[in-house]
């Protein structure tokens, strides 16, 4: 098992996509294994690097994060999930919870919040 | 007591009728209590004087009372009606019988005659016959209505200034036709006049609106009511027929139907451009704006010290300006609207929106289903103004939102506890604008809207049917 907390991250917007690997990847015990696109390329990459968190956009290409979410369970069962939602979709919220994901995180929370939320998951796969 | 003095006292106390005797030349005999009672002598006073004495003297100077006797002596009996006078001098219409009485020989004894008071008969008579004929002016004067009668076949035995003005036709041309002239071809050919007379005829009634035919072959709208006119042995004496010509009313409310129409797609028009913007504005500027954020706060961290604080300016900048585009999506569309319906996205936007306006909110609910979109957007949109009235105008410290379904629709009241609103504000066409707005929005989704305002605060009130009207019109 790596020192490293592994994650991975997925989101449609490129700008997110980049910041959020940036802000993962300064932290001395994370780094970014696999960044996908769309719900799909995410299930994809986390059968292929089994990562220890993946951070899930809600509304995304080919099913979002419920889809993305479902299938990571299945193919790569280690794997902790987190939400990144641009909104406060509580009904979203709900199902995602059922699907097994820790956190609902908003965009606009601080760099800070997101890390310690990684951390939180990874320390879950790491118990 | 023998018969003859039965009848004698029988005779005498009848106060309903004069009857008394006359001798062969025309002096009074015998005298009554009714008698008396109508032509106000007593029975010593009239005595003995000619019967005359009760005929005006216009009728005395033409020979009148002679000529009765006579005529009555010719027929053995004589029954007339006219004017007597009173011993007072005040006249009185009488119905007079006179029978001239003759012995067994065939010898004249006499007269005898019977008169009755018919003055207030004549005058309720008179009084039905001027409002009689005051109604059939009435009637045939009126102009906005055409009012006629049909024989019981359907042909036209009366006429007024209003079927002649809607119609076209003069009295002299049309009384006898039938009335199926008024009909355009189609309906002739469907026998709707004929089902309309029968059916008239079974129900007493009938209302109608459609296309009639004028005298120069245009048509208009006509509102109809045709009434079966039965006599008190119940049989049909033929119709009554009232006529409106509706056109300018029917185009009227085609106008307002077409406008609501238009005004409706406007709305939607706009709703739909608003949520796209909203849309945009949610998944790019925003997501943009928050990664410039997560960047600026990675800088922070590795610029030299000094420029840190300046940095971390920059970021907070951001946050405020991602906070700023959050509230104007709400605004724009509430994304919660789409997804969790009205009750969610009003409670987000009291708690989002209106509690940073320092107003305590409070909301209740009791919704027997959602509305649809429309109608819950329509409903959203009003709420939206009637609170961003409150915020403006009525220095409130509480807003109430409630919602009801009542009536197959929702009933929703917005309450405050302000200074209530000027009604009306010619100074401020603004605040005037909103309220008109929010009228114009709650009558074209076929609702209503009210405002009372007092001292201690306003409530707006609204109503929304569940189904949009302006849909359900035919095209």
């Amino acid at each position: 098992m790596s020192e490293h907390l592994r994650v991975l991250v997925a989101d449609d917007d490129p700008l997110i996509r980049m910041a959020l690997s940036e802000v993962l990847e300064a932290e001395a015990d994370l780094h970014v294994v696999a960044i996908a696109e769309d719900a799909e390329q995410a299930a994809d990459l986390a059968a292929v690097h089994t990562p220890d968190v993946a951070v899930l956009d809600v509304r995304m290409p080919c099913g979002g994060g419920t889809r993305a979410a479902r299938e990571i369970r299945i193919r790569s069962p280690r794997t902790q999930l987190l939400a990144f939602s641009a909104y406060d979709d509580s009904g979203a919220a709900e199902e995602l919870k059922r699907l097994g994901v820790r956190e609902y995180l908003i965009k606009g929370i601080t760099n800070k919040e997101i890390v310690a939320a990684v951390r939180r998951a990874g320390a879950a796969v790491r118990a | 007591m023998r018969p003859e003095d039965g009848y004698r006292l029988l005779v005498h106390s009848v106060s309903d009728y004069g009857i008394f005797m006359l001798d062969p030349t025309g002096h009074i005999l015998s005298w009554n209590i009714g008698a008396e009672r109508i032509k106000g002598y007593r029975e010593e006073e009239i005595l003995g004087q000619h019967f005359s004495v009760f005929y005006p003297a216009e009728d005395i100077a033409a020979g009148v009372p002679e000529r009765m006797l006579r005529q009555a002596i010719d027929d053995g009996h004589l029954e007339a009606e006219g004017w007597r006078v009173r011993k007072d001098g005040t006249r009185f219409w009488a119905n007079i019988v006179i029978t001239a009485l003759f012995d067994g020989t065939g010898k004249l004894r006499g007269f005898g005659k019977v008169t009755r008071d018919m003055t207030e008969r004549r005058a309720a008579e008179e009084a039905l016959r001027e409002s009689e004929e005051r109604f059939r002016l009435l009637v045939h004067g009126v102009l906005d209505y055409g009012i006629f009668m049909l024989d019981p076949s359907g042909r036209i035995i009366s006429w007024n200034d209003g079927a002649e003005r809607i119609k076209g036709y003069r009295e002299d041309e049309i009384i006898g036709q039938h009335f199926s002239v008024f009909y355009p071809p189609e309906d002739i050919a469907a026998d709707k006049p004929g089902r309309e007379l029968t059916q008239a005829v079974a129900d007493g009634r009938l209302e109608d609106e459609g296309w009639r035919v004028r005298k120069d072959g245009t048509r208009f709208w006509a509102n109809v009511v045709i009434t079966a006119l039965f006599d008190e042995t119940g049989e049909l004496r033929g119709f009554g027929k009232v006529t409106r010509d509706m056109t300018e009313h029917r185009a009227a409310e085609q106008a307002l139907i077409e406008r609501r129409r238009l005004l409706n797609h406007l709305v939607e028009a706009q709703e739909l451009e608003r949520r796209r913007i909203a849309w945009d504005v949610h998944d790019d500027s925003i997501q943009a704006m928050v990664a410039v954020g997560m960047r600026l706060q990675l800088l922070a961290d590795r610029v030299p010290d000094e420029n840190q604080p300046l940095v971390l300016q920059l970021e907070d900048s951001v946050r405020t300006s991602v906070a700023r585009l959050r509230n104007l999506v709400v605004h724009l569309r509430p994304t919660a609207i789409d997804q969790h319906g009205l009750i969610a996205a009003l409670d987000g936007y009291l708690r989002d929106v209106v509690a940073g306006w320092e107003l305590e909110t409070s909301l209740s609910a009791d919704l027997a289903s959602e509305p649809p979109l429309p109608v819950a957007i329509t409903i959203f949109r009003i709420c939206q103004e009637a609170l961003t009235n409150v915020r403006k105008h009525a220095r409130a410290t509480r807003v109430d939102v409630t919602l009801h379904s009542k009536d197959s629709g929702t009933l929703v009241r917005i309450s405050d506890d302000g200074v209530g609103f000027p009604d009306p504000v010619p100074e401020n066409p603004y605040q005037q604008f909103g309220l008109l707005e929010m009228r114009e929005r709650a009558e074209t989704a076929g609702g209503w809207w009210a405002a009372t305002t007092s001292e201690t605060g306003s409530t707006v009130q609204f109503w929304l049917p569940s189904v949009s009207i302006v849909d359900e019109e035919p095209t």
